[in-house]
């Protein structure tokens, strides 16, 4: 009785010990930081001065602050525009190779396509600055050619927006790409045998098999564009640092600027909750979409 | 009646090259189009001109604009900075991460299924929600313009989550018998384990080198010193101060890049799925 007590006693101390290293940074700077963010949102708080609570004044403030109300609007835009072009983009591209090109050609493709993945999005930011340049920039040399004006892709209000996701869904394709060959790769060739027999075309054996049997790659990738996209920050600052105006500037540009350039922690905190309830909201209804179709 | 047929099947594989070959264009289209800003991006850094309207007779193989950016700017310790961050790290993430997912798959112990919770828990918040206050407790600790600060949050739940699963391929009984054979619990882990989930360390490791090489929101904030820059803060500075120095500019995204994608021309495979793996991680 005795060791077993004592055999328990040391597996409960080597199991915690175990644990400890990575818990106590999992407490220290993800749960008790949870905590505070959502503390520090109903207060007023710049760093210098004890947090003053102010109750739900900050997101009272926050739905009529004209910043805060068009991040919203740029962030819902961004995500509406990336998310369904990078997943079509990226399925159409992953089958193309599945069916026609498992061969060198199609893996250097994949290959080449991936690379923008690997790049940290200030290199992209700026890469793309340069090809969007309105003076000599190569995007408007090549329609210079075909005889169209030059274009202030970055500098005015209609076009800005729409360059930053184009860069968005031109790093993003390579890596859903891969995640959906992968899940090609899965689906049984038998059921395209079978289709095959009875004669089903090719459109209607990618949309009656296909399509079913990768919804949950699917699933994966459209939550995951989601919430990328509701954290745009890097590209965006990297290409037109949320202007001209405020035409470009999203959610986590606006948590920035307001928490660590006019250091309103408590505003840039309720901001920062915000955009999680949005995340948490937008997943419920993806996720009773998703169900529905079944 | 054979002849009809054959000319139709004929006639299908015709279609059917001529279609592969449409297609393939269109691929290899849009792979240039993925890698050709990259080449761009190498071609200008070698041009001397502030011009971005390039021509192959501008290009020349001297190092100028590298020589200017290790000069004018903090390059060079921006980059023995990334690197120890990076490094730093993999090394502590696949440690502690380990460590935590083999004590909560094969020991049982009070309060591990409520910890593993914790674990998945956190990994829906995103990095947003948790920045001021990590932000203000680092300032707190005076630990601003420091490794530790740039190193430690990079340490996260998902690690756990990953490996966990991969720690229920170890068998139970390989365990058993070095124990029985007198082997102590760090011997065991460090001897044992850690041989046998090394595929799935590579894919951490990878992942976790790319995003911390490429974070730039945590490195902001957290490093006012010249000093403490990472590689991504010093090019977003590089290019605010050069704007019109296209090819300095340049040099500076060629060094920033140079180094992720070495490994990624030698570790291809490890790559792709150590990324693809941690999809589950924003």
């Amino acid at each position: 009785m005795n060791r077993v007590r004592k055999k328990r006693l040391k597996d409960n101390l080597v199991g915690w010990a175990f644990v400890l290293p990575s818990f106590l940074i999992l407490l220290v700077f993800t749960l008790i930081p949870i905590v505070m963010s959502v503390y520090y949102s109903f207060t007023e708080y710049n760093v210098l001065e004890p947090a003053k609570w102010v109750g739900l004044s900050n997101y009272i403030r926050l739905f009529s602050d004209r910043v805060v109300v068009s991040s919203m609007k740029n962030t819902f835009f961004y995500t509406l525009l990336t998310v369904p072009l990078q997943t079509i983009l990226s399925l159409v591209i992953g089958a193309l190779i599945a069916e026609r090109f498992q061969n060198t050609f199609g893996r250097a493709c994949k290959g080449a396509m991936f690379v923008p993945v690997i790049s940290s999005s200030v290199l992209v930011g700026t890469i793309w600055t340069m090809l969007f340049a309105t003076d000599n920039g190569i995007i408007n040399g090549i329609l210079g050619a075909v005889g169209i004006d030059k274009i202030n892709w970055l500098g005015q209000r209609s076009t800005a927006l729409l360059c930053v996701c184009v860069v968005a869904v031109w790093k993003n394709v390579g890596y859903f790409l891969v995640i959906y060959f992968a899940g090609l790769m899965n689906v049984p060739q038998s059921y395209y045998e079978a289709a095959e027999v009875d004669g089903a075309t090719r459109l209607q054996r990618f949309f009656h098999i296909t399509l079913p049997c990768i919804k949950p790659i699917t699933y994966l990738v459209v939550t995951l564009g989601i919430i990328w996209s509701f954290q745009v920050f890097d590209l965006v600052y990297s290409m037109t640092s949320g202007g001209p105006g405020n035409a470009t500037s999203t959610l986590v540009l606006t948590i920035y600027q307001k928490g660590f350039r006019e250091y309103r922690m408590g505003y840039a905190s309720a901001i920062a909750i915000v955009l999680f309830l949005f995340i948490l909201l937008v997943n419920r209804i993806q996720r009773m979409f998703f169900r529905e179709k079944e | 009646m054979t002849t009809t047929i054959s000319a139709t099947r004929k006639e299908k594989t015709w279609t059917k090259r001529a279609g592969t070959l449409v297609l393939g264009a269109i691929l290899a289209f849009l792979a240039v189009a993925a890698f050709f800003p990259f080449v761009y991006m190498l071609l200008l850094s070698f041009t001397e001109s502030e011009s971005l309207r390039f021509s192959l007779s501008d290009v020349s193989l001297n190092f100028v604009n590298y020589s200017r950016v290790f000069k004018l700017t903090n390059f060079l310790n921006a980059m023995k900075n990334s690197m120890i961050v990076a490094v730093g790290g993999c090394f502590l993430n696949c440690l502690f991460c380990s460590m935590a997912a083999y004590s909560l798959e094969k020991k049982r112990f009070f309060g591990s299924g409520f910890l593993f919770f914790l674990y998945l828990a956190t990994q829906a918040v995103p990095g947003q929600v948790t920045l001021i206050p990590v932000f203000t407790t680092m300032t707190k600790l005076h630990m601003m313009n420091t490794y530790p600060a740039l190193i430690l949050p990079i340490i996260n739940g998902f690690g756990v989550f990953l490996m966990k699963q991969f720690m229920s391929s170890v068998p139970d009984e390989l365990l058993e018998s070095a124990k029985m054979d007198g082997a102590g619990e760090i011997r065991l882990f460090v001897n044992m384990v850690v041989p046998l989930i090394k595929p799935v360390l590579v894919s951490l490791t990878v992942f976790t080198f790319i995003s911390t090489w490429n974070d730039f929101l945590w490195p902001l904030v957290i490093c006012t010193d010249d000093d403490m820059q990472t590689l991504t803060v010093a090019l977003s500075l590089l290019k605010g101060k050069f704007t019109t120095n296209y090819g300095l500019v340049m040099a500076g995204s060629v060094l920033t890049f140079l180094f992720p994608f070495t490994l990624y021309l030698f570790l291809q495979k490890q790559f792709v799925e150590g990324i693809a793996l941690s999809g589950i991680k924003g």
